[in-house]
């Protein structure tokens, strides 16, 4: 996309909420969020960094990348604490991260095994927090860059049988606010997206009862594009302001 | 292959930067004449917005008016709690797709020395007149479908600060509307979203206190001095459809001031 084809407003929305010179690394890029936040990322004018687990599924989403050239993939196990070190490590320098890996975490807690609780806390709260500290312990992050955790509605409400992922994700707010404080002199920024239910191939295995739940969004369930775009406002110069905030998007829903 | 087209078909488009575009859109701004709302004017309107300004001072205006990219703005001058003024920007443009209500004032006065005339005042214009403005644009039907209303409120909303009991109070009621607001708007798509901001250099806060306290403000601020077009980027957003799924949410703009404060 050659900037110069652009209207006046078209080149000014790239300007203040584009990613142009900025590289992007996105945990979870193989799945339907993580691959939709890679796809605005490239069409912003990012390089990115793509992560995951199955190296042929980050293929997949490279191969639908239309933008650059430059985007990397560099696969890896979040659990594995020397994996995320060598992943920090092959990165380079980097101006924005989005950790979108993430399970789903469904047990009703008078039920829940402690084997079950820890590997959900693993893979949503310490993998991203332990990714972001070697990425700051080596100076990963340049100044004026911005972390954006996958955090969600379930953090801030409660929903029957939704434990330990409300749990893990209200971890993610609780150790975002200390970060935030402690980075800010570098001017670095990290915020939290809280999202209500996004239709992707996790939330609607069952069908009927995704039906109607998505009757109580008053505008309707969210699509990864959505939350996308967030990912460009929280990730662009336009946010360079904003840290330390996590921030609800959920079609306006009233009760989960 | 297979199994990632079915997660994502490669036919959808994804979110790019045009959506942060407001192009084709008429924006009605208040409080367009200095600070933050002159700052949301003038972003708008290199977003390819259509602005409608409104503000007291018409001299102000009619500057802000002059430095805008695009054409076809309008001024409307006039204070925006007399109903005079609101009924005039229900007829200045056919209609509208979105607002930015970024007109406000602050005092800081104790509780115990603050009379009714001083809440009444506060209430009057930081909370009764964007909402009895948005209540006559709804029932003109005067707002499009898919149109977007944004409140620029404060921290003091949810922090509740020294000396800014009916400030604080004024646009903590003005968070509540909205809430309500974009719950019963929704069937229409239209949307409603606050902008919380911190302390931001703007002439209201500038005369609230000597430099030397507003210095001391920004100092605690962990990002530094924040600047209105800082928040403007944040409106803009939410104006866009860029931000579609969103309403009834508050974007709180404050540098990180608020991360240690219990609110």
């Amino acid at each position: 996309m050659n900037s110069d084809a652009l209207s006046l407003p078209r080149a000014a929305a790239r300007r203040h909420f584009g990613l142009t010179g900025k590289t992007v690394l996105i945990t979870g890029a193989s799945q339907g969020l993580g691959a939709a936040v890679a796809r605005s990322c490239a069409e912003a004018g990012a390089q990115l960094i793509l992560s995951g687990r199955n190296i042929d599924r980050l293929k997949s989403t490279l191969e639908t990348l239309r933008i650059g050239e430059n985007h990397r993939i560099l696969p890896a196990d979040v659990t594995d604490m020397a994996a995320l070190r060598q992943l920090a490590a092959d990165c380079g320098p980097i101006d924005g991260v989005v950790h979108s890996a993430g399970v789903r975490g469904l047990s009703p807690m008078k039920m829940v095994s402690d084997s079950f609780l820890r590997e959900v806390m693993e893979i949503n709260y310490i993998a991203p927090m332990m990714l972001t500290r070697q990425l700051l312990a080596r100076q990963g992050i340049r100044p004026g860059g911005s972390i954006v955790f996958m955090s969600s509605i379930a953090a801030l409400t409660g929903t029957v049988g939704l434990g330990p992922y409300a749990g893990s994700k209200a971890a993610l707010l609780g150790s975002m606010r200390p970060m935030a404080l402690e980075i800010a002199k570098r001017g670095i920024r990290a915020n939290a997206l809280c999202a209500g239910i996004v239709q992707t191939p996790l939330t609607t295995i069952d069908k009927d009862w995704f039906e109607a739940i998505r009757k109580t969004y008053p505008l309707d369930v969210g699509q990864p594009e959505d939350v996308a775009a967030a990912c460009l406002f929280f990730l662009s110069d336009a946010s360079a302001k904003i840290t330390g905030t996590a921030f609800s998007m959920d079609g306006g829903v009233e009760y989960t | 292959m297979t199994a990632l087209l079915d997660l994502l078909p490669v036919d959808r488009r994804p979110a790019t930067t045009d959506d942060f575009c407001l192009e084709g859109r008429t924006v009605l701004v208040t409080g367009a004449s200095s600070g933050i709302g002159a700052a949301v004017a003038r972003l708008c309107a290199e977003l390819g917005a259509r602005i409608v300004l409104n503000g007291r001072d018409a001299a102000r205006l009619s500057s802000v008016h002059a430095e805008l990219a695009g054409d076809g703005h309008v001024i409307v001058a006039g204070d925006l709690s007399l109903e005079e003024t609101r009924e005039s920007l229900l007829n200045a443009v056919p209609t509208y797709d979105g607002l930015a209500s970024c007109a406000g004032i602050a005092a800081l006065v104790p509780l115990r020395m603050a009379n009714a005339a001083h809440f009444q005042k506060m209430l009057d214009v930081n909370f009764l007149a964007p909402i009895t403005l948005t209540q006559r644009l709804l029932y003109k039907k005067k707002l499009r479908q898919g149109a977007s209303l944004v409140y620029v409120t404060a921290l003091a909303a949810h922090v509740s600060p020294q000396a800014a009991a009916a400030y604080a109070a004024s646009k903590a009621a003005l968070e509540a509307a909205s809430r309500t607001l974009g719950l019963e708007q929704a069937r229409s798509r239209i949307r409603a979203n606050c902008v919380a901001p911190g302390y931001v250099q703007t002439p209201m806060l500038e005369s609230l206190g000597n430099s030397a306290d507003m210095s001391e403000k920004f100092n605690l601020t962990p990002l530094g001095r924040l600047a209105p077009e800082d928040v403007a980027g944040s409106v803009c957003w939410l104006l866009s459809s860029a931000s579609r799924w969103i309403t009834r949410s508050t974007l709180k703009m404050d540098g990180g001031l608020s991360i240690a404060m219990r609110v």
